[in-house]
């Protein structure tokens, strides 16, 4: 039991968010302010080609005449667009052709946070152990993608988004906005007009992706915010496990990170996309600081039999508004979403998915658990539709609540919207609180109450831990149990 | 969005749309451009039975929205009303009821809505319940099919008062039952039970909204139904527990069978909970008859259409189980049993 031990021990050594810190480097701004010169900035900075650049102005004017949302239950001040700044990079000329050339002040700020960035690091040790390709962003450049040579080996193409741009400009092209069309709504938009970097990953037909790729995102700079984009595609009966996780310091001010991942599995193939999102939470006694959470994130099971699966640990930010969604347009495809959405402290989530059945014999499945203490709210919202063409489409949703403390609150919203007469949808939804005949009988076994709440939190969001990859499915444990620390008594 | 003031106006941008959230399924502005004249007087004299004659001696009856204004029934009696809400001609109209029930009394409101013709009507009861009273509401729709109809309940209850509705509707062109509660907790109890069997291009909508505002109350709420052909069910059930409202106990179970290609069922059982010792649960499902289930029974020597109709009736009986007046339960399981037929 190497990993309780290890999370224990990791527990009991730890300030209270442990990546707060700022890393000291030399950066790159654009000029403070959003308008059309701002877009124009981002997109030479990023050398890329004339079209990229038409279509973020096109987002960014459909984006002027859009309106922020306010139908999610969270709430904030009004935020101005024109406080910020959209582009941040380290100073480090065109790029690194190789890791000796990256600042070393960013590989420490990597290692202090527990991100293999040298290859041979991941690979000392046992032999077989897991290995993974990392592409690092930092703010609004990816600094070092690994891996790339034996994954090119394979066919897979692992590569930052501005990189995809210049190099493979016919793929992005193909799909870019093809899930999340530019004015999908707001914060897609605003995306759409000043996305900076992210990953890019193409898997060839027939191929299984011989590593987990993972994205690390680091947001840095202060008056920022961070808006990456990513786009996945698996082509004909690929396979490929992607992971995401995200940190940023701690600071008074609310930053904001509206991403755009979208997803593409043609016939037979299948994504596994994981997050285990860690943005600053706040301050949990004032709420003052941390990140906004806006994302959006899709994917489009295009092809027959193609199968995605959405499996998120949502622990940090103040604010997180994001519904991980699967469109099932392909015969049989299969989408899944498996979440933790913890929240703390004054910390605000709005968070669920939907599932969109549009072709015949598609299924998904929905395990949704929330937990809320201190004095956040949680919600889960969701929507599942059959359209009267999705015969056959069968949907099983389980969202399950637990309330720690009596300042917090829970909700479940989910939407059904059932057309046609072949379908089957079945939701059941609970919310409690821990079971003090639980809690009563392990401590009386010799556990303090805080190991108690653990142990028995542990076993409420099992279901979704063991969807997780294994290096992640022991990190995530570790934050569950952080992220509730001083919930208790 | 008023749909009172869209009816006194004659504003139809005063109508809700599917713009407001909790109308997104039930569109009314969409549906009517412009508002009918308002209704013409209905005399009372021609009308003709209703489903609930014979159990109670006093009628009331509300014809195109004019009606009694005020009932009160007094501590610790215990009444049983038959109350008619009789609607005819394509015209507009409101009306609102407000029913008093005094401590430790009992109400049976046995509750019609009928006819309907072209109009649009809102028909609305304020309910008032003393502590410790109870009241039973139980409503069969039958309306026309080109009506369009708003009837809204808001109830609220005093500590150790309790309600129980069951609603039976066959629907209408748009039709939504709009129920709210506000709940005491301190021993009070709410069960909200509901059942549509809509056919053709109908359209029904249960609502309904209960607020836990005490500690220790008790939510308990069925809803099932069936749609066939065009028709289209939705189901929205909120229930909020406000802080403080510890030891509340709810649940939420919505059933539906589709059994067309093109009917359509749209539910939302929402949980808005502020307390954390509470124990709230909520359950829906939608889906066709089980062709096994079917096959057996036919195997037996049952036709198709006669084992469908049975397992619609026991399906959607469930409900009917659960009111507590018996002559009243057996006059709305013979209801029902006629509207789902023998099968076809």
């Amino acid at each position: 039991m190497v990993a309780v031990k290890d999370t224990v021990e990791q527990v009991a050594g730890l300030e209270k968010y442990e990546h707060g810190f700022v890393t000291e480097i030399e950066q790159e701004f654009a000029p403070k302010g959003l308008d059309r010169d701002t877009v124009a900035f981002i997109s030479r900075k990023k050398d890329e080609p004339e079209w990229m650049l038409a279509w973020r102005l096109e987002a960014f004017e459909r984006w002027s005449a859009m309106e922020s949302p306010e139908w999610a239950r969270v709430s904030f001040p009004p935020i101005d667009y024109q406080d910020a700044t959209y582009y941040a990079a380290p100073k480090t000329g065109n790029g690194p052709a190789s890791l000796d050339e990256v600042d070393p002040e960013l590989l420490k700020t990597y290692e202090k946070l527990g991100i293999p960035l040298r290859e041979q690091e991941v690979l000392a040790g046992v032999t077989g152990a897991p290995r993974y390709a990392v592409d690092a962003v930092f703010d609004s450049v990816s600094v070092v993608t690994t891996f790339k040579k034996e994954l090119a080996e394979a066919g897979v193409i692992f590569c930052s988004m501005s990189e995809a741009v210049r190099e493979h400009p016919e793929l992005v092209r193909k799909y870019l906005g093809t899930v999340v069309p530019v004015t999908d709504n707001f914060f897609a938009c605003l995306n759409s007009a000043v996305f900076s970097d992210g990953s890019f990953v193409y898997v060839p037909p027939g191929v299984r992706c011989p590593m987990e790729l993972s994205t690390y995102f680091r947001i840095n700079a202060a008056g920022s915010g961070q808006f990456e984009r990513t786009l996945i595609i698996a082509d004909k009966g690929a396979y490929v496990s992607y992971l995401e996780g995200c940190t940023a310091p701690m600071r008074d001010e609310n930053q904001l990170h509206a991403a755009v991942v979208e997803l593409v599995a043609l016939e037979d193939a299948e994504i596994k996309y994981s997050t285990v999102q860690n943005w600053y939470p706040g301050d949990p006694e004032t709420g003052k600081g941390g990140i906004y959470n806006f994302v959006t994130k899709r994917a489009d099971c295009r092809g027959d039999r193609s199968r995605v699966s959405w499996t998120q640990v949502e622990t940090g930010s103040a604010i997180t508004w994001k519904y991980p969604s699967c469109v099932l347009r392909g015969r049989d495809s299969v989408g899944e979403f498996y979440s933790i959405a913890i929240t703390n402290g004054r910390q605000q989530a709005d968070t669920g998915t939907k599932m969109i059945h549009l072709g015949e014999g598609t299924r998904s499945r929905i395990i949704s658990k929330g937990i809320s203490a201190g004095r956040s709210s949680n919600t889960y919202r969701g929507l599942v539709s059959a359209h009267p063409k999705a015969k056959g489409a069968r949907n099983f949703t389980q969202c399950d609540s637990l309330l720690i403390g009596k300042t917090c609150s829970a909700h479940t919203v989910p939407y059904i919207e059932a057309r046609n007469g072949a379908c089957t949808f079945e939701h059941e939804a609970t919310t409690t609180r821990l079971s003090e005949d639980q809690l009563f009988y392990a401590q009386q076994r010799g556990l303090s109450e805080e190991e108690a709440v653990q142990l028995l939190v542990n076993g409420f969001v099992r279901d979704v831990l063991q969807e997780l990859p294994m290096e992640f499915a022991v990190e995530a444990q570790k934050l569950v149990a952080i992220s509730l620390e001083g919930s208790v008594g | 969005m008023n749909l009172d003031e869209a009816i006194r106006l004659r504003d139809p941008t005063r109508l809700p749309s599917r713009r407001d959230e909790d109308w997104r399924w039930t569109d009314l502005r969409g549906l009517l451009r412009t508002l009918p004249e308002p209704s013409q007087p209905l005399p009372t004299d021609a009308i003709g039975p209703g489903p609930f004659d014979g159990l109670a001696g006093e009628v009331l009856i509300v014809a195109n929205g004019s009606g009694p204004e005020e009932i009160r029934i007094g501590e610790g009696e215990t009444r049983t009303l038959v109350l008619r809400h009789i609607s005819r001609g394509d015209g507009a109209h409101t009306s609102r009821l407000r029913i008093d029930v005094g401590p430790s009394a009992r109400l049976t409101l046995l509750e019609s809505h009928e006819g309907g013709g072209a109009g649009l009507s809102l028909l609305g009861v304020d309910l008032q319940l003393g502590a410790d009273s109870a009241c039973e509401r139980l409503v069969v729709a039958d309306m026309d099919p080109d009506a369009v109809a708003v009837v809204e309940l808001d109830a609220r209850l005093a500590a150790g008062a309790g309600l129980s509705q069951t609603l039976l509707t066959t629907g209408a062109r748009r039709q939504r039952f709009e129920t709210r509660v506000r709940h005491p907790g301190q021993g009070a109890q709410v069960r909200l039970d509901g059942v549509y069997v809509l056919r053709e291009r109908r359209h029904a909508d249960l609502t309904s909204s209960v607020r836990h505002e005490g500690p220790g109350g008790r939510t308990d709420q069925l809803a099932r139904g069936m749609v066939d052909d065009q028709a289209r069910a939705v189901f929205q059930g909120r229930i909020i527990v406000q802080e403080g409202a510890d030891g509340t106990d709810a649940r939420m179970a919505h059933n539906a069978l589709i059994l067309s290609d093109r009917a359509e069922v749209d539910a939302r059982p929402e949980l808005e909970i502020y307390a954390d010792d509470v124990a709230c649960a909520h359950g829906a499902t939608v889906g066709a008859l089980d062709d096994e289930v079917l096959f057996y029974m036919r195997q037996r020597g049952l036709p198709e259409g006669e084992a469908r109709s049975l397992l619609v009736a026991s399906f959607l009986g469930e409900v009917i189980d659960r009111v507590g007046s018996p002559e009243a339960a057996e006059r709305m399981r013979s209801w029902l049993q006629a509207r789902i037929g023998a099968g076809d």
